[in-house]
């Protein structure tokens, strides 16, 4: 009996160890390789080049931009989608009923293909649209939306905060679902009531949802391809350039696959980097506060 | 204070119905802009009077401009998206159940592996996975479309914590009735994970659906596009024809939209266990 389990066991799992072979290590091999390579992805000679991608990247202009680009974004999307996440969660959390019809709804924008968004937004912000008519007539304000490499990733951070607010919001309502109501009904006879109430009880309680929805975020930032391909390219002048776009582009448009795979295994460190020194931060700053 | 309360909370229905309206306005200026007369589109808001041309130049064509293949890629999007989607689902449920409940060696190693692979960045493999579809021959099929993304991770990894917190009792009940491992799979075990399931297949086709970058390396001749790909593409040069763009859109949020009103019932259930 023992030993049929075994052998099923093995078959059912089997679609994923021969897909994990073709399709996660031989590539994953596949590319340590190629990143030492100067292959241009048609030509059938390359040579070994040693490390001479990685010290190319360092000076390239756009692998600069797509670093900083990403930290741009993440300063831009990471507190506005956890301040709207949060409001929202508390607002679906307070309401007496109907939370489940407010919380789909909210959830809504999650659906939404990054292409129809983009289109939408290109919409709304181009030059003659309702929006920017009623704009110029009424403050005398020109604003050229997707044109400033300041506006253009906020644009990006807000459309993408409109996406996942809702989404996260739902992971906020879990937690606050969570926290035991006889520790607030203890507060109120402490006194605590109102904003007291939220910053000493329901923000701490909600710490390892925080936890949660923050690194999300984060790693998010790393990988957005669709909202900044369709919307921006990456311009104006690389403000929107983004790991994803320059490993395409150096890859695929370019042609220099070597390349844009030693590009890819410096972005996966920075990823996992960054995502590291963010967690420690978050570790540090919740101990430092007694919230585990 | 206490006869403040239902004003308060009539205050809190009215800000939440203002918060949702805003949420959901992209969706409506998208669809108000596909129903639009084309000079009214992005130069009025709520238009005079409504229209159905942007999507009859979806499907037939017109003014000197080609038909594009919308309903071809309407097509491709959706047989791309379910096959996949389908095939995710198969193998989750099977590698889940053999993880939670068929005891062998290797189990635990596999398990570690799923979870170590999880969290590895995916974008490394991206040139590499190309080229491997490439030499496959599988360039510009359905295949190139369909087979990397037949197995997904994250949904083995919900099935296998889902499958762990079903008794054992039950399975060998059904054991002992003398149904083979694959009926209890399909008789006792997934009627007791509707919920999982749903959301399972809601996030997994949502996600195949929206796919961008992995649809357009693959894929090359005008009749194997996906919807999302078309629609990004047109963007540059069809950018002049916003009505019809506006319709494309609504043409690709729809069905998602469909799927999730279809299953919006066991949403909440399901929500709870992938949150956790």
């Amino acid at each position: 009996m023992n030993k049929s389990n075994a052998r099923l066991g093995w078959l059912f799992a089997s679609p994923y160890l021969i897909y994990s072979l073709i399709f996660f290590l031989f590539p994953l091999i596949w590319a340590t390789y190629l990143a030492f390579t100067n292959w241009n992805l048609i030509a059938p000679d390359y040579e070994f080049v040693g490390i001479q991608n990685f010290i190319q990247a360092f000076f390239s202009e756009s692998v600069r931009a797509a670093f900083f680009v990403t930290y741009k974004f993440l300063g831009m999307f990471v507190p506005i989608v956890v301040a709207g996440a949060l409001f929202l969660a508390v607002m679906i959390h307070s309401l007496p009923k109907f939370k489940g019809l407010f919380s789909v709804a909210f959830f809504l924008p999650y659906l939404a293909s990054g292409v129809a968004s983009a289109i939408v937004v290109n919409g709304i912000l181009s030059y003659n649209s309702p929006f920017n008519i009623w704009l110029r007539g009424t403050f005398g304000l020109d604003i050229d939306w997707l044109g400033s490499s300041i506006l253009a990733p906020l644009i990006i951070a807000l459309m993408m905060a409109w996406k996942f607010a809702g989404y996260y919001a739902l992971l906020f309502v879990a937690g606050l679902e969570s926290i035991p109501k006889e520790i607030y009904e203890a507060a109120e006879i402490d006194g605590a009531v109102g904003w007291k109430r939220f910053w000493k009880i329901t923000l701490p309680m909600l710490y390892p949802s925080f936890y949660t929805v923050t690194i999300l975020a984060v790693g998010l930032m790393f990988g957005i391809f669709t909202e900044p391909y369709v919307l921006t390219g990456g311009g104006p002048d690389l403000a929107t350039h983004t790991w994803q776009l320059e490993i395409y582009s150096q890859a695929f448009e370019r042609l220099n696959a070597g390349f844009g795979t030693a590009i890819a295994v410096i972005n996966s460190v920075v990823t996992f980097g960054s995502i590291l020194i963010f967690r420690k931060i978050l570790e540090k700053w919740g101990a430092k506060h007694g919230w585990e | 204070m206490v006869g403040n309360k239902p004003f308060k909370t009539t205050m809190l229905y009215i800000l939440a119905s203002f918060v949702l309206i805003v949420m959901v306005s992209p969706y409506l200026y998208m669809v108000l802009g596909s129903l639009s007369p084309w000079d009214q589109v992005d130069r009025r808001i709520i238009p005079t009077e409504f229209t159905l041309r942007s999507y009859e130049w979806l499907f037939f064509g017109g003014e000197g401009v080609l038909a594009r293949p919308w309903l071809r890629a309407l097509f491709n999007s959706l047989f791309v998206t379910l096959s996949s989607t389908i095939l995710m689902m198969t193998t989750a449920i099977l590698v889940g159940y053999s993880l939670a409940k068929l005891k062998f060696k290797g189990n635990r190693l596999i398990n570690n592996v799923i979870l170590f692979q999880m969290f590895y960045p995916a974008v490394i493999l991206l040139i590499p996975l190309f080229l491997i579809i490439r030499y496959l021959g599988l360039y510009d099929t359905y295949w190139a479309m369909i087979l990397p993304k037949a197995v997904n991770l994250w949904a083995i990894f919900m099935y296998t914590n889902f499958f762990r917190s079903l008794p054992d009792e039950l399975l060998e009940a059904a054991k002992i009735d003398g149904a083979s491992q694959l009926k209890i799979v399909w008789k006792v075990v997934l009627p007791m994970s509707k919920s999982i399931t749903t959301i399972i297949f809601l996030f997994l086709f949502m996600e195949r659906w929206v796919e961008l970058l992995w649809d357009m390396l693959v894929v090359n001749s005008e009749n194997m596009l996906t919807l999302n790909v078309l629609l990004a593409q047109m963007f540059g040069p069809y950018g002049g024809y916003p009505g019809p763009m506006y319709a494309a859109s609504v043409l690709l949020t729809l069905p998602i939209l469909i799927l999730f009103i279809i299953f919006s019932k066991n949403f909440k259930d399901g929500m709870q266990f992938v949150l956790k």
